[in-house]
């Protein structure tokens, strides 16, 4: 029986992959591509691959990349190793994570935008408050997501360690955390997305660098081209992020696959 | 020359669900000497898990006491070996194995290879399999793992729920065999629970009868230090007919 929960595809139906995006390509470019008005309104692929080769060319695109994966990676390791502390650290306490549940919840429910304006005067314009931006949206994802998993541990694991006379802190290390690793791996996995948009809105709101900078910048003139071109550099990092922490999957989840 | 006390005696043991009107466990009696396998059957729910989780120290007596006479003292005496294994899929059986070393700081780590190979060609295992992870092993062969994972503790008593209940016959009937030889070979103890008649027959020294949360009945197969009996000789067939005869009483009301 099929376990995993991705369907591993023959080379055939690998070849597969692009044929969206080609389509999506193709109709964009023929709906705009001899039409001015459309083209300033939805731009067209040709002028979003200048776009993306100018800014390449200057340097501006790789560095604006540069400074909101930094803020992003920042906020990401922040956000999920504290979050996942403290999610599997809740085990230990049912009363505490109970008391918590609200906070949690509060944390998780209050939009990231209501919260930027006192974030960035908080820390001012620089990196450091996007990196708390990109945190705030991260953290309480990992808590949620590492507290289930600490709680999910299955009963039969905890018995043999009561049996055996382990300690609760020998539960706790080789017991719970190891059994959490899947919830962590998720909560990183959705966190990739929530840390570059927590630093996105930072930059949007108030920046002087960055891919959100820079597409701000770019809406503000018309230039649809580079918003575009900016849209997909962060499309490419969020992408090349996530097959990041998925080769660490699958290194951490070696077991799982043999 | 007085006789060994026993390694286990319970008495008066009291123990319900909150509730429960009905005592799961109602003023049981047991002793168990070294060396003896006890075999605990009785209908589904009768309380039978419920008295090896009461000595396993999973759950807390009401009333009475359970009172374990170890040589060693150590705290860890007692292995469980439950119906399901409970070995961890992130470690291999190598890493499981070891389980015992890294819970137990006094266990010489040292001994540890040559335990595990003692255990595993006792348990007719390859070394080859130390490093494979659980999911690559066959339900007989995890079990195997888990017996000897918890045989690493170097326990004086093995409780065991009904654990060759979900295996092929042959490698039940091979288990059984094993288990007994090692009970022997190291002079441990062991309580099984058990619904097969058959399994508390060849395996077991006294068979009890679990019913209104006592052993109600008790039934004497072999002394310790008694060849096995044979699997369908007349010696065998008669406590099977006993067990069977009691047990179809009690289970019809």
């Amino acid at each position: 029986m099929e376990t995993s929960s991705t369907t591993k595809l023959s080379f055939g139906q690998r070849l597969l992959y692009p044929l969206p995006l080609i389509v999506f390509v193709l109709v964009w470019h023929l709906a705009t591509h001899d039409n001015k008005e459309r083209q300033f309104i939805f731009s067209s692929p040709l002028l979003v691959a200048e776009a993306m080769e100018r800014l390449a060319k200057s340097g501006e695109l790789f560095t604006n990349c540069q400074v909101t994966i930094m803020e992003a990676v920042a906020g990401f390791a922040l956000g999920t190793t504290v979050g996942a502390i403290i999610g599997l650290a809740l085990w230990y306490s049912r009363v505490v994570a109970e008391i918590s549940k609200p906070y949690i919840t509060a944390l998780a429910t209050v939009p990231i935008f209501a919260l930027a304006p006192i974030i960035i005067s908080w820390f001012g314009i620089d990196i450091r408050s996007k990196i708390a931006l990109a945190f705030l949206t991260t953290v309480s994802v990992a808590i949620v997501q590492s507290y289930q998993g600490a709680m999910s541990v299955e009963k039969r694991f905890l018995r043999l360690m009561q049996v055996a006379g382990a300690t609760r802190w020998q539960t706790f290390k080789l017991v719970v955390v190891p059994s959490s690793i899947i919830w962590v791996l998720n909560a990183m996995k959705l966190n990739i997305g929530l840390a570059l948009m927590g630093a996105f809105i930072g930059e949007f709101i108030s920046s002087e660098e960055g891919l959100g900078h820079m597409i701000v910048k770019a809406s503000g003139l018309y230039d649809q081209a580079t918003v575009f071109a900016g849209v997909i550099a962060l499309i490419i990092i969020a992408l090349i992020l996530t097959f990041v922490i998925e080769q660490i999957e699958s290194m951490l989840m070696r077991w799982k696959t043999v | 020359m007085s006789a060994a006390p026993p390694l286990l005696t319970i008495e008066n043991l009291c123990f319900d669900f909150d509730g429960q009107s009905e005592k799961t466990v109602n003023a049981l009696e047991l002793s168990v000497k070294k060396g003896e396998i006890v075999c605990i059957l009785g209908a589904s729910g009768c309380g039978k898990t419920t008295v090896l989780n009461l000595i396993a120290g999973l759950l807390k007596p009401k009333s009475g006491s359970i009172n374990l006479q170890t040589e060693s003292g150590k705290r860890n005496s007692i292995g469980y070996i439950f119906q399901s294994d409970a070995l961890f899929p992130w470690r291999t059986v190598e890493g499981n194995l070891k389980l015992a070393f890294d819970i137990n700081g006094k266990l010489d780590r040292s001994k540890a290879k040559e335990t595990m190979q003692l255990y595993l060609s006792m348990f007719h295992l390859n070394p080859h399999v130390l490093s494979k992870y659980p999911t690559q092993l066959s339900g007989g062969m995890r079990q195997r793992v888990s017996i000897i994972q918890s045989l690493m503790f170097d326990p004086e008593l093995l409780l065991l729920d009904e654990p060759f209940s979900a295996l092929d016959y042959y490698t039940k009937l091979s288990l059984e065999e094993e288990f007994c030889n090692l009970v022997k070979e190291k002079n441990k103890s062991a309580i099984l629970v058990t619904h097969d008649i058959e399994e508390a027959v060849s395996m077991g020294t006294r068979a009890f009868i679990m019913s209104g949360g006592k052993l109600a009945k008790e039934f004497h197969i072999r002394k310790k230090s008694e060849a096995d009996i044979t699997r369908g000789s007349e010696e065998f067939a008669k406590h099977y007919r006993e067990i069977w005869s009691e047990l179809k009483t009690i289970i019809s009301g």
